[in-house]
């Protein structure tokens, strides 16, 4: 193992000397810190602001004056998205959904506000983060520094002279490697620094972003042992840097893009439109609950006359109105909540088909085990639709029944003739955002995780490969 | 012409230079195909809306028109626009995968309504596009620097270099015939899709013009500074190492700086600002005495002040007119919206200038009318067909006109725009001068190559 740690050592030395590795490490440094320090400073920007917001909303929905119960249906809510503190390391898909949601009775409506639509094109080349350096930038660093290792030993003849030392290829390679993970570990550091930072200055979850630096240091590692691996393979450097270079662009910047497109094109999404159709179709089915004659609401009347054993609606200890709204919001529910589930589902179907994709592009894997970790996928993104979703239907139900219990059918005249007090208001919007539990984004990253581990096997088995060989062909 | 024959045999005779050629040529062929499906996709949608509307629009006018009540009518019909894709769009897609291409409004207040979002998938869309202008952008110089980076290197290190620059009519000229032979065979492999797939598209010439000419000046600007790093003395490893250096910076990590830098300078937070002011606007009306709101709308609505005074209880024209009243309370903050968006997208252009990606993404989106500014340009025509929607009802609400079947059929319909996408001029001009300019540089240094250097 010393002659392993020392040919790491001559590296090293090697490597102080050489000012493009070193310049590449400075920069890639650098980028890191600037990349922390803006991604820290715009999520407690965004966060702080959505946070404003939703203190606004909520201390406007409690002052509003006395009202007609469904005013207030319609006045609605609303709420916005809470960023996890992770987020500052991996935003995911912050930029590209709506931020705020609009809450309000017999509709669903989308979230508005993503900063894609408020962006101009630049959004598109990439958000400078901590994610984006060690994802992107991390790997080309290490191909520069690396590619040349065994290459550039063959290349000289310094191997054969090596070996003829007495010197186990094993031994040589392993130095080579443990030189290359040093630099891979100083081009993580900063990146762990800062995330020991994020997780200091907020409540984030220590096993989150536990798991995210070992994802990441995996990942890097995945790049240390496939870089050795070629430099061993290639007789020549400039061969080896070239397959290199070749492997990251196809793997980091080519398939992470083709793959959605193929999955989005496999499996389209309807647009909004339609589906806002196909819902007021559905509705328009069920039944009317403005037409006496409508026989699901006639059926309706009599089961609420029979439960409570009167004969006529104005005989009702409640207001029948107000029963009635909470009928139809029940079925409005259900059906925007079988739309949006259909449209999540469709979406995962598209994620598990870019997910195929990771057996040709590992980054794949770690973006969905980052976003999961920091809590910026789709399915926290789902998370919160759903919630909302969950706390529109309260809300409105609870106005509903307010309606049916504190207006007398008589006297529910009008929206705007009949109100009642305001201090109903308090306590009836308030919005909670739960995080999910840290257990089940670790499981969620764990398949990603897996392919990750998968990687790393293959290609250290490819590595060995390639050490055998190394020491016959110098032979 | 001999020496193309010549230096074409070379060429094949290399088989990464071969094979490199036919991914890109492959590429781009997928991008442009890619695209076309795309748009033809959309294209399809908006039929598709098209008949499901008129489907819609037949159910509704059986519905509400017996009333006689305008105001209902106006209340649930809801009418199409869409913003069909430009015959350029299948280049560069843009924003259209995010923003919405078809939407649905009514005569209610307008700002409630604009900002409805699409249903995308988020997770591809954060991946980006792979179209054209993506193949153009981020491949196509790496398939240059693969081509050009050992020109001369190469040739040192085989052992041939002081051969080749002793032989008569060598130097300069042999390395600019070379590099510009690969490079016109780049610039082939990029745009023969592209000009196979423009007629099918029905682009017109000028938009492919600019493509061309976008193309050349982005890859002359490469193809210089691939000649300035490979005329150096530096080994080969040495000059694939700064060409991919130049290439992470100049398509990565400064883009990515900028939009950092912007995201900060020019915050445009008054999107959901305009949102909060437009509904407490709107709801307030409902507790205002409505009498106070319609002297508010007579204000600005003269036209409308001598008709029939509001009875007792409810009427639709009072609230016709507060949900109009809380578009116009909104509309300092949708003024200052839209010029925070548009002072991101001029910067953007700006920075095109500095940034040869940034000015080829900026000039492909504005020729193929998928950037912000289109976006916004749909949303002003989403807007006009609303105020003509109002400007229909007004009268039969405000005359207590009945409103019949006749009347249902004649209401205005959505006519998308018909004018081409303005040509991105400055952003042309601004790579042409770029790519000149390092073109130049690398032709001079072309002329220093010195057999023993290094």
């Amino acid at each position: 193992m010393s002659v392993a740690l020392h040919i790491a050592r001559e590296e090293w030395r090697l490597l102080r000397r050489d000012r493009v590795a070193v310049l590449g490490l400075v920069l890639l440094l650098l980028l890191t810190a600037v990349a922390t320090f803006t991604a820290w400073e715009q999520r407690r920007t965004t966060d702080t602001e959505r946070a404003r917001h939703q203190g606004q909303v909520d201390h406007e929905f409690e002052t509003q004056p006395d009202r007609h119960p469904h005013r207030m249906v319609h006045y609605g809510h609303f709420v916005f998205r809470p960023l996890n503190p992770l987020a500052a390391f991996d935003p995911g898909v912050d930029a590209y959904t709506g931020h705020t949601l609009f809450l309000e009775g017999h509709r669903q409506n989308s979230a508005n506000f993503g900063d894609v639509r408020q962006s101009s094109l630049l959004l598109r080349f990439g958000q400078l983060t901590p994610a984006f350096v060690l994802q992107v930038l991390a790997p080309l660093l290490l191909i520069f520094v690396g590619h040349a290792a065994l290459a550039r030993e063959r290349e000289s003849g310094t191997l054969r002279v090596l070996l003829a030392q007495g010197v186990r290829p094993r031994q040589i390679v392993a130095g080579k490697l443990l030189a290359l993970c040093g630099v891979a570990a100083a081009a993580l550091l900063p990146a762990l620094l800062a995330l020991l930072w994020i997780g200091a200055a907020t409540p984030a979850p220590a096993g989150l972003a536990i798991a995210m630096a070992a994802g990441y240091g995996v990942w890097l590692l995945i790049w240390a042992v496939g870089i050795v691996g070629v430099s061993a393979w290639f007789g020549r450097g400039r061969d080896a840097l070239v397959a290199l270079l070749a492997l990251w662009a196809v793997s980091v910047v080519l398939v992470p893009r083709l793959a959605p497109e193929i999955a989005a094109s496999v499996l389209a999404l309807p647009t909004r439109f339609e589906t806002d159709i196909a819902v007021a179709r559905d509705l328009a089915a069920l039944g009317d609950s403005h037409d006496p004659d409508d026989p699901y609401f006639a059926g309706f009347k009599k089961k609420v006359l029979a439960q409570y054993g009167v004969s006529r609606v104005e005989d009702l200890p409640v207001n029948y109105k107000g029963l009635l709204g909470m009928e139809g919001e029940r079925l409005t529910s259900a059906l925007f909540e079988r739309y949006a589930n259909a449209s999540f589902e469709r979406q995962a179907a598209q994620l598990r088909r870019v997910d195929a994709f990771a057996l040709i592009s590992p980054v794949i894997a770690l973006r969905r085990l980052s976003m999961a970790a920091a809590g910026t996928d789709l399915q926290n993104y789902r998370r919160f639709v759903e919630q909302a979703e969950r706390h529109r239907y309260r809300m409105v139900q609870e106005l509903n029944r307010l309606q049916a219990e504190k207006l007398s059918f008589a006297g529910d005249r009008s929206s705007r003739d009949s109100r009642i007090s305001h201090a109903h208001w308090h306590g009836v919007a308030d919005f909670r955002y739960q995080a999910a539990p840290p257990a089940e984004a670790l499981r969620r990253a764990a398949p990603a995780a897996g392919v990750l581990l998968l990687w790393l096997v293959v290609l250290a088995g490819l590595l060995a490969v390639a050490t055998r060989r190394l020491g016959r062909v110098t032979r | 012409m001999n020496w193309v024959a010549h230096e074409l045999r070379l060429l094949v005779r290399s088989k990464l230079a071969l094979s490199a050629l036919t991914l890109l040529l492959v590429l781009s062929a997928l991008a442009v195909l890619s695209g076309m499906r795309e748009v033809e996709r959309q294209q399809q949608t908006i039929a598709r809306l098209e008949g499901l509307q008129q489907q819609e629009l037949a159910a509704q006018a059986r519905k509400y028109t017996h009333g006689g009540d305008a105001g209902s009518a106006a209340y649930y019909t809801f009418h199409g626009t869409w913003d069909a894709p430009s015959p350029t769009a299948f280049l560069a897609l843009g924003l259209r995968d995010a923003a919405p291409y078809v939407l649905r409004v009514r005569a209610l207040a307008l700002q409630a309504q604009l900002h409805e979002g699409e249903s995308f998938n988020p997770e591809l869309a954060l991946a980006g596009r792979f179209d054209f202008a993506f193949v153009l952008v981020y491949l196509a110089p790496l398939f240059l620097i693969a081509l050009l980076y050992d020109l001369v290197s190469g040739e040192r290190r085989s052992g041939r270099l002081s051969t080749l620059l002793a032989m008569p009519g060598a130097g300069r000229g042999l390395w600019l015939r070379r590099a510009g032979l690969r490079t016109a065979l780049v610039f082939g492999c990029l745009v023969l899709p592209v000009l196979a797939g423009a007629p099918a598209s029905g682009t017109a010439i000028e938009a492919l013009g600019i493509v061309l000419l976008v193309t050349a000046g982005y890859l002359a600007l490469w193809s210089g500074l691939a000649l300035i790093v490979a005329t150096r003395s530096g080994s080969s490893a040495a000059n694939a190492m700064a060409l991919m250096g130049c290439w992470a910076v100049l398509t990565l990590i400064l883009p990515t700086l900028a939009n950092a830098v912007l995201a900060r300078a020019v915050p445009v937070h008054q999107g959901v600002e305009l949102m909060l002011a437009q509904r407490q606007a709107v709801h307030g009306a409902w507790d205002l005495p409505p009498e106070a709101t319609m002297e508010k709308f007579f204000r600005t609505h003269p036209e409308w002040r001598d008709t029939s005074p509001l009875p007792s209880g409810f009427h639709w024209k009072w609230y016709y007119a507060f949900q109009q009243l809380g578009d116009e309370s909104a509309a300092p903050q949708v003024a200052a919206y839209r010029d925070g968006l548009l002072a991101r997208q001029r910067w953007t252009s700006r920075l095109g200038w500095l940034l040869p990606g940034v000015g080829v993404q900026a000039a492909l989106h504005r020729q193929a009318d998928t950037d912000l500014q289109a976006q916004l340009a749909y949303q002003d025509r989403i807007a006009e067909f609303h105020a003509r929607l109002r400007a229909f009802y007004y009268p039969y609400l405000f005359n207590d006109v009945r409103f019949g079947p006749q009347d249902f059929a004649s209401q205005p319909h959505f006519s998308p725009s018909s004018q081409p996408a303005e040509v991105p001029l400055e952003q042309l001009l601004g790579l042409l001068l770029m790519g000149a300019a390092v073109l130049a540089l690398g032709v001079d240094a072309a002329g220093r190559v010195r057999p023993s250097a290094g």
